[in-house]
């Protein structure tokens, strides 16, 4: 049974927009789940059950890392620090926000994706054309959402895009060495949800001295 | 000795220092460097050069102007940390990421290593000079910075090109590394993001990455041979000529007009953006070695020039910065007369690019040696070292200004 190239790219597209748009202090670990389900599709016709197996267990790998970063940024008796969600600086009043400018850059990187989709061709052994397209999607995603951050967390999660986009394209690539390509590809999420979950525990500890001092 | 082991002794001490050193013991964060230097020296020499162009094959090894670029960044940076007035010992841990990130780029041959290493050397850096001057400047380090990370892993699925040097494959991975390097190396957009950090942050803190970064994102660039890239070979040669000449003159612009403390980094930037555009735009013998006078002269010049204006090395200073003019016999006279030889063999408008950024930076020279500062000095031993170690990198610079080809060789081996 062959494979049905728009439902890849559906999946992927999904999970990319939602990547792309999700804000607060689990933003990283909602990235990574959500667009590792997207791409999960393109890695099980390429890489198979282990291909899938390692995306999601840097997608668990993430959301472990994020707690525990968490609890030992706040546990852990150091000096609080920088907190990842607040913006670098504050831009003047504008008519769209940073929300708006990352959905425009999302509009932007479909004819960016789909052109490198069926002009690229990726592959060692055998080239492969026109399944590039969520991959794509999601690393031109990741790149904008890099280029317009104001905040730690913004460029957190635009690494854990990118890192997941090349990942699943190293699973393309197919030969000898597409597996651990891949899995050293996705270990840059996992880490990026650590040092965010690690800020964000400290962010939070400044963010309520009352109850530390009640302790 | 395995570069893995030497990464890891960079990370673990860099680690170590930031932890348990305290204000009076600060000093010892030169020790990061320095081991670092140590184990480098000990390390196997590998035959071939590391090329970041291959399928996945890890690390290779070092190889001679590899190792030898290690010790003279590592050297540096020592250097760099032991003549600053106050050190806060946090940038052992940068010290230690950065160092162990430019060992692994040496020694890897697979692109998505490299791209991993430099990735995490940039994340590293950024949250560090965020976390000390939040703010546009350092944030835009982030967002250029690391979308020059992402573009190099990018290409890394695509490398290497063998089957594929035509068509639209080779020219997006031409595109890529051009922008990795052009983003790494603060020489796009004119200038770049590290003007910016300059002006913002001490030069401790920009230290890593003008010294052990830097270096090494400009020789991986030089490995990358354009004949490999196929069709694509354009792209990336005439992307880095033109971004590298007008990055050139905008930043000799701004080190004659711009602020005095922002002098120097301004002056690196120039050169650095010279020596990427006659390295990629010009790839002829004389271009390489020019690259590497230069970088050794500034490996050799920037512990004096990155010290605070006002705390105390004043002639010392003074000739650092005549060693930088251009004129005969310093060395950068015969880094730049060799970047303009290759150059020219290009073609005309590079040629009279190059020489309005080296005319800018004459200038910006002269005004740095005739500007008058009023320093602080320490009396005693304590306050003589500064001024003692400056003197031997002055000497060490007029060295190699009067055998560049020689010293280049003794460091990298060509």
């Amino acid at each position: 049974m062959g494979v049905s190239a728009p439902l890849l790219s559906a999946a992927g597209v999904v999970g990319a927009v939602v990547a792309m748009m999700v804000d607060g202090r689990r933003s990283v670990a909602v990235a990574v789940v959500l667009l590792s389900a997207g791409l999960a599709p393109t890695a099980a016709t390429f890489g198979g059950a282990p291909g899938v197996a390692v995306l999601g267990a840097s997608a668990v790998a993430a959301v472990l890392l994020a707690w525990g970063g968490r609890v030992g940024g706040r546990v852990l008796p150091w000096l609080t620090g920088l907190d990842p969600t607040i913006p670098a600086f504050a831009p003047a009043d504008r008519l769209f926000g940073p929300r708006s400018s990352r959905a425009f850059g999302a509009a932007v990187a479909v004819p960016v994706a789909s052109w490198v989709s069926f002009n690229v061709p990726i592959g060692q052994v055998a080239a492969v054309e026109g399944f590039l397209f969520p991959i794509a999607f999601a690393w031109t995603c990741g790149v904008i959402r890099l280029l317009v951050a104001r905040t730690l967390e913004d460029l957190a999660v635009g690494v854990t895009m990118v890192s997941i986009a090349t990942g699943t394209a190293w699973l393309l690539r197919s030969g000898t060495d597409s597996f651990p390509g891949a899995a050293l590809a996705w270990l840059a999420a996992p880490l990026a949800a650590f040092i965010v979950g690690w800020l964000n525990g400290r962010g939070s500890r400044r963010a309520h001295p009352p109850a530390e001092a009640d302790a | 000795m395995n570069p893995f082991v030497i990464a890891a002794a960079w990370l673990a001490l860099g680690l170590v220092a930031s932890g348990v050193l305290r204000r009076p013991t600060a000093r010892l964060v030169a020790v990061v460097p320095l081991v670092g230097v140590g184990l480098t020296m000990l390390a196997a020499r590998s035959a071939s050069a590391a090329v970041p162009l291959g399928g996945f094959s890890g690390i290779t090894g070092l190889d001679r102007a590899g190792q030898g670029l290690l010790v003279a960044t590592g050297l540096s940076m020592a250097l760099v940390v032991l003549m600053q007035p106050s050190i806060d010992v946090s940038v052992g841990r940068t010290i230690g990421v950065v160092g162990a990130a430019a060992t692994i780029v040496m020694a890897s041959s697979d692109p998505l290593v490299s791209a991993l290493a430099l990735t995490g050397a940039v994340a590293t850096l950024v949250l560090r000079w965020i976390g000390l001057a939040p703010g546009r400047a350092t944030l835009a380090a982030g967002r250029v910075a690391g979308s020059g990370t992402a573009a190099l892993l990018a290409a890394s699925p695509l490398l290497p090109l063998t089957g594929f040097t035509t068509g639209d494959r080779p020219v997006v991975v031409a595109g890529l590394l051009a922008t990795g390097v052009a983003a790494l190396l603060a020489i796009y957009p004119l200038g770049g993001w590290a003007a910016g950090i300059i002006g913002s942050l001490k030069p401790i803190d920009v230290a890593p990455w003008m010294i052990l970064l830097v270096p090494v994102v400009l020789i991986i660039a030089e490995r990358i041979p354009g004949g490999v890239l196929g069709d694509g070979t354009p792209v990336f040669e005439h992307v880095l000529l033109v971004v590298g000449l007008g990055s050139a003159v905008w930043s000799g612009v701004w080190a004659v007009r711009g602020a005095p403390a922002m002098r120097y980094g301004r002056v690196f930037m120039a050169d650095i953006a010279l020596c990427v555009a006659a390295v990629e735009g010009a790839s002829v013998s004389p271009a390489i070695t020019g690259a590497l006078v230069i970088l050794v002269t500034h490996l050799t010049l920037a512990p004096i020039l990155l010290r605070p204006a006002g705390a105390g090395v004043l002639w010392p200073r003074r000739v650092a910065w005549a060693l930088l003019s251009g004129v005969p016999p310093s060395p950068t006279f015969w880094g730049r007369l060799l970047l303009l030889e290759a150059l020219a063999a290009g073609n005309v408008g590079s040629t009279i690019a190059a020489v309005i950024a080296m005319a800018a930076i004459f200038i910006a020279v002269v005004l740095a040696c005739s500007t008058r500062i009023r320093g602080t000095s320490v009396a005693g031993v304590h306050g003589r070292l500064p001024d003692l170690a400056a003197w031997v990198l002055v000497a060490v610079g007029i060295a190699i200004g009067l055998a560049p080809q020689s010293f280049t060789g003794f460091v990298f081996g060509h």
